[in-house]
Formats: C-alpha cells, structure tokens, sequence
C-alpha cells in the first residue's frame, strides 16, 4: 500500500470500521512509514482533544432572561394565571382561531361601504339621539353600535371636526397609540368585537390595553360619525367619515391578526 | 422535592410549549443550552458573542415551535437553526483572518506538506488554546462539520441533517478539517520554536 492510498482510505479507519481486506495492509505500512504513522496519529490526537473542548460551561442566566423577556414582549406565552383560549402563533391549527379576523376586517369595510351608500333617510319630523342600527343583509360585519341614548344634548360635530379628531388620534399602527375617546357610555361590545378582545388577552398587558384603548376609540369614532349622519344624510362628507371609520376598525383587525400570527 | 417541571419530558415540553406555556420553553432551553452554547462558543471562540447567538437561536426555534411536526429530532432542528445562526453572523462578519490555506500551494489529494521540523511533529499533546485558535482558522465550512462531529460528537448523518449535506460530503469535509489542523497546529509550534 502507498502513502497516497493510506491517505485515500485514511478517514475509514479513523471513524468507521475499516474494511478488513485492506486492515492488514494498512497497518503494514504504517509500521514501516513514519510519516503516514505520524499522520494517524497526529489525525487521532486531534480528534481526541477536540473532544476536550466540548463545553461543560453554561451560558449566564441573563441569556434566559433575555429570551423569556422577548418571548413575553412578543406574545408567544401566555402570562401566569391568565384563562381563557390560548391563540400561540404557531401551529395551523391555532392560526385558524385567529384568521377569522381577516374576513371580518374585509367584512367591516364592505358593511361600512353598504351602510354609507344605502342608509335611508331619516324620518325629518324627530330626531332623536337614540338612531336605530342599521343592519347590513348581505355581510357578516357587526351592526354599527348603538348611539348612546343621551338625555342631555351632545353636540353632534361637524365632519370637519371628525376628521380632525381623526387626524390628532395617534395612527393606529402598532401599539403606540394616541388616547381614547371617551364616550359618555360605553355600548356593550359585538360579538365580533368580544371576540377581538378575547384574541388579543393573550397578548402582554401593554400590548392589550393599547388594541382594547384603540377599539374602543374607532367604535366611538364609528358611532359619532354615523349619528352626524343620520342628521346629515346627503353630506358626503360625512359618508366619507363613516367609511374611514370602518376602515380603520378593518385595519386595526388586521394589525392584530398581523401580530398574533 | 423535585422541580416540577424537570419531569415532564422533550415531548411533552414541546407541546406544552405550543401552547404558549413558558415554563415548557425554559424546559427546553435548559435541556439544550449546553450544547448550543458550546457550538456556538468553538465558532465563534467569544463567550459574549456565543451568548448572543445562542439566545438568538433559541428565539428562533421557540418562534417557529408551532410548525415543528417531528420529522427529524428536536435537537438536528435546533442545531441546524444555530448553525444557520453561527454561519448567518460568520459571513456578515467576513471570512476569518488570513490562513495558512492561502500559502499552501498542495493540491488537497498530494501528500501534506510538512512545517517544521520532525522534532515538533504533533504527537504527544496539543494545547488545548492553540487547538482553538487553529480552529478558529478553519473556513466556515470544514470548521462547522469538524465542531458539530469531533467536539460536540454528532454522527455524519445528523451532520448531514443540520448541515444540510451528503453523508459522504460530511466525513470529506472532516477529514480536510483535520488535515488542516494539523497544519495549522505544527506551524504554530514551528513558529514558537523560532521565537524560543
């Protein structure tokens, strides 16, 4: 056997079983080449005190730390104590539970286009600040909320003020949000929007507490405008003001069905 | 009394897990830190840095847990994401400093060259820092095979599953690592002989 083909089938004989036909060759030439000799054993040391640097050391506990904070900030466990279904980000058949929010937010811009196109005007001789909810046929969306029943008088703005009041509420992207608008009286949620909320519990508080801030925010904004509609039913204005309050209910939906999944 | 959540299995952590539950991810990371960080640690040979990559491989994993079906073993799915990790901040940062590689003039399949003389041949003990240093040289590849087979003690086909490589191509690139190193080691031995 030459030292090329000890070289050749070098590898075999340090890791695997050596064929045996060849063992016997092998080790002959070994024990008259010190070179090919040195090179086995040199290829075996090496191999033998790689091993030694296998770590027995551990990575400082910050480093869990760190990854337990980056999993909490990024939703993907849920906090202690908390109930209620689990929407983790991760297998299918999770993602489905949260899924439902993309149609829904299609839904809501398609109900809000309906009822800004197809509202019948209202009856001129009262005008009362209890409108009754207009229901879309053909969509799943959620009934546009209730206005809340005022036995004061609120004045109803102007969609000028609307959409500057639109424009100063932060953009309601990711969760640095701009503060709520407070109403007077708190609609309870839709079934849409309970369910929205049950999604995003299982985000970390602050996280929450800024979607559930903005629901509550763009369900005002969608009952204001609609009440200064249905006093104002040919300003296209406030048509347009309905459909980008919809559209921005769609938008945060989506946002957090962007988040969850 | 024992820690609860030491006795439930890899399995169930990693179902538990899927469910969002933290104390499964700590399971987890618990069960596999040691070696990850020891992978990351010979490639890149900076503890701070090591940490860095490991934790970024574990939030990669935990990030993705949900699409873990159990095709391969948990832990070749954590190593071929550290490794992705490893070699993703390995070419980011350029190839290592000039080796011994770029003067050799052999052909891989010629006899070795020799440095040195047979006074300093390799055989009786290897420090264990220039060990390291030699392997810090090697180019990403033979390094990664040569770490995840002869430190961490990988067989060639999980090799082949992280790496994402033959079988075959998995014992040739560890030979040449080998080979390498040993080039690398007695050039530094003949290095400090001159320097006394």
């Amino acid at each position: 056997m030459t030292c090329s083909e000890v070289q050749r089938v070098l590898p075999e004989f340090l890791d695997d079983a050596p064929d045996v036909r060849i063992q016997t060759d092998f080790e002959a030439h070994l024990k008259s080449c010190p070179d090919c000799s040195d090179l086995v054993s040199d290829l075996k040391l090496i191999s033998s005190e790689a091993r030694q640097l296998a770590t027995s050391e551990e990575p400082a506990p910050r480093v869990w730390a760190r990854i337990a904070a980056e999993l909490r900030a990024e939703g993907l466990v849920r906090e202690p104590g908390s109930t209620g279904p689990m929407l983790v980000p991760t297998s299918p058949g999770r993602r489905w539970s949260a899924l439902w929010l993309a149609p829904v937010a299609a839904a809501l811009v398609a109900a809000g286009s309906y009822v800004v196109n197809h509202r019948p005007t209202p009856p001129v001789a009262t005008q009362q600040a209890t409108a009754t909810p207009v229901t879309s046929p053909a969509v799943t969306a959620p009934a546009p909320e209730t206005p809340a029943v005022a036995s004061h008088s609120v004045p109803t703005p102007a969609p000028q003020q609307l959409a500057e009041k639109s424009a100063k509420r932060t953009d309601i992207v990711g969760p640095s949000a701009g503060p709520a608008i407070a109403s007077a009286v708190e609609p309870e949620p839709s079934a849409e929007d309970q369910q929205f909320l049950r999604a995003v519990s299982t985000l970390a508080p602050s996280t929450r507490a800024t979607y559930e801030s903005q629901l509550q925010a763009v369900n005002a904004d969608i009952r204001e405008s609609q009440a200064y509609l249905d006093r104002n039913p040919g300003d296209p204005d406030a048509r347009q003001h309905l459909m980008d309050a919809y559209q921005q209910k769609a938008l945060l939906y989506q946002i957090a069905l962007d988040r969850i999944q | 009394m024992t820690d609860p959540k030491q006795r439930i299995t890899e399995s169930e952590a990693i179902e538990q897990a899927k469910q969002g539950q933290e104390a499964a991810f700590e399971v987890l990371y618990h069960l596999h830190k040691r070696r990850v960080y020891s992978l990351c640690l010979r490639m890149v040979s900076n503890p701070a840095q090591a940490e860095d990559l490991a934790q970024e491989a574990f939030l990669q994993l935990f990030r993705k847990i949900g699409t873990f079906r159990g095709e391969s073993a948990f832990s070749t799915w954590l190593h071929r994401m550290t490794v992705n990790v490893v070699l993703m901040q390995l070419r980011k940062k350029g190839l290592p400093v000039v080796s011994l590689e770029e003067t050799l003039e052999a052909d891989d399949e010629a006899p070795r060259k020799e440095f040195g003389t047979k006074d300093l041949k390799l055989t009786g003990s290897i420090d264990r820092l220039q060990l390291q240093r030699a392997i810090d040289r090697l180019p990403p590849g033979y390094r990664t095979v040569f770490v995840l087979h002869d430190v961490e003690g990988f067989e060639h086909n999980e090799i082949a599953q992280i790496v994402g490589c033959s079988i075959g191509n998995s014992k040739s690139q560890l030979h040449k690592a080998r080979l390498k190193l040993r080039d690398y080691l007695k050039f530094m031995r003949a290095e400090k002989a001159k320097t006394g």
